[in-house]
């Protein structure tokens, strides 16, 4: 199965699960028309949803011995403040990696696959004034995730859109065009193409313009940071008054606009921008102060460096966003690197 | 064990003898065979002329389902008669009556669904046990661990696509 398979096979599979909950519920009329278009729309569908109602089936026996304990059970999910969401699809490595070992597991390049859609011309695109309600358009669809959890949609045009943790985003799809408006966190997107439909993200003042192709948007406090996985895709300040001030970006290029200003683009790894797909984060010889702003973003406790002195220790790894104990089991097998676990925080200083 | 409409979904399967869940779980771990099922389940669903107002779709799969689950099981046994007794598809078939070879395979089977629900966080966990094995409704769910409603669906559907993703690789 190729990656994109497995992708959408994750997905259906994640449609059918909500689609299964909400069955035990009870439809509104509304509903059931729904899901009986979904069940009819493919024989994938149909499997995925048998699959977990057999599946369903077994639960109950295999809740038997959980039932003992219940009160202790229930106290610790009260306890559980981390949002308990599951990978997506499988991880590609659950071990910590210490610096100097081979930094890509294998399977991780399997990422770069991902089924490449023909990509036409590119352009710049100024603000997002000339967008009202007309007739055409279809309802406004808002995603987003909780903190720490990662989710997957598939729009109307089937596109793909990955959203990081603690994001959100708005989708607007009327005739001529494929609007997202990304508020706040990360997303990644795998764009169907569109010739005659452009796909646009906003980001603030940020603006990527595509036709089909995949890359990952994410915004900071300070900027936003557009990385193309393939494709082709013009970025700019919406507000710039400049059309020619746009940057042309290629797959494997990366670029950082703090307001108006972009930076000059990078040459990355774009998987190393989009190893959050597969839980993981990646760090190349990165000061602890950022390894830790970055795992900040999952974990429900904070890591704060209490020496400042550790702030530059560089850092070199691949860790999985949801397993902070791992993380900070590589810390604590650092030479002269204390942590220590509170209520509310986990401390890094200098032993 | 208070019978509520949660179990709905074991009812029915009941309704059918275990077969269909016999049979789905046979074909869940062979994906050709579990492909093949879901493609003339879905066939026989597209022959609705108006599907959307069935009023309730889901049980009306588990029927279309069933009936051809069963038609299998007539199929296949049809070919048993003719074939070796040693042939592993014979075998298997026998594995899926309410034998003790087929006993072993269910328990084996909820063994390690158990196994998979205590890698899910405790959350999740309460979740699944709170509903499958308490039969509590979705909001009363959600007052014990202190969650929305929505959250509480959110953490079931994580649960069954965790499951369903470990279940899978084990054949």
């Amino acid at each position: 199965m190729s990656v994109s398979d497995e992708r959408v096979r994750n997905l259906i599979a994640q449609e059918a699960a909500d689609w299964f909950v909400a069955n035990r519920a009870g439809l509104t009329f509304k509903e059931r028309h729904t899901f009986a278009t979904w069940i009819n729309a493919s024989p994938l569908h149909v499997e995925e949803y048998l699959a977990l109602s057999a599946i369903a089936c077994d639960l109950r026996a295999a809740c038997e011995d959980s039932q003992g304990d219940l009160e202790g059970l229930v106290a610790r999910a009260r306890q559980d403040e981390v949002s308990p969401i599951q990978p997506l699809w499988q991880r590609l490595g659950e071990r910590v990696r210490g610096a100097g070992s081979n930094l890509w597991p294998a399977p991780a390049f399997a990422l770069a696959v991902f089924a490449l859609l023909s990509v036409g011309l590119m352009w710049w695109h100024r603000t997002s004034s000339e967008h009202p309600g007309g007739p055409d358009q279809i309802a406004a669809l808002h995603f987003e995730t909780a903190h720490g959890e990662q989710r997957t949609y598939r729009l109307a045009d089937h596109s793909l859109v990955h959203l990081n943790t603690d994001s959100a985003l708005t989708v607007r799809y009327d005739r001529k065009e494929r609007l997202v408006e990304l508020t706040s966190g990360e997303a990644e997107f795998a764009v169907a193409h569109e010739p005659g439909r452009p796909f646009r993200v906003v980001a603030g003042s940020v603006e990527a313009r595509v036709i089909g192709t995949e890359f990952d948007v994410r915004r900071a406090s300070d900027s936003t940071i557009v990385t193309v996985v393939e494709g082709r895709v013009a970025v700019g300040a919406s507000s710039s008054a400049n059309p020619s001030a746009f940057v042309q970006l290629a797959a494997g290029q990366q670029i950082r606009v703090a307001g108006d200003l972009p930076d000059p683009p990078l040459a990355v790894d774009p998987r190393k921008a989009t190893a959050w797909l597969h839980r993981q984060i990646v760090f190349e010889r990165e000061p602890l102060e950022r390894v830790a702003g970055e795992f900040n973003r999952y974990t429900a406790k904070p890591i704060e460096i209490t020496t400042p002195g550790l702030r530059n220790l560089e850092i070199s790894g691949v860790f999985a966003t949801d397993d902070t104990e791992a993380f900070l089991a590589f810390l604590r097998s650092l030479e002269g690197v204390r942590v220590e676990v509170t209520a509310t925080q986990i401390r890094v200083s200098q032993n | 064990m208070p019978e509520t409409k949660k179990t709905l979904v074991e009812r029915l399967f009941a309704e059918h003898g275990g077969s269909l869940q016999a049979f789905l779980f046979r074909r869940v771990r062979k994906h050709p065979d579990a492909a093949e099922l879901a493609q003339e389940v879905y066939v026989r669903m597209l022959r609705v002329p108006d599907i959307e107002s069935v009023r309730n779709p889901e049980a009306y799969l588990y029927t279309v389902a069933s009936n051809l689950a069963k038609e299998h099981a007539r199929h296949e046994r049809r070919d048993g008669d003719v074939v070796n007794v040693d042939d592993p598809l014979v075998q298997e078939q026998l594995a899926e009556l309410p034998s003790y070879a087929g006993q072993l395979d269910a328990q084996e089977r909820i063994k390690r669904l158990r196994e998979v629900l205590h890698q899910l966080s405790p959350k999740c966990q309460a979740a699944v046990v709170l509903q499958y094995w308490h039969g509590l409704s979705y909001e009363e769910i959600g007052l014990r661990l202190g969650v929305s409603t929505n959250m509480v669906k959110k953490y079931l559907s994580q649960a069954l696509v965790h499951c369903r993703r470990r279940m899978s690789r084990l054949g």
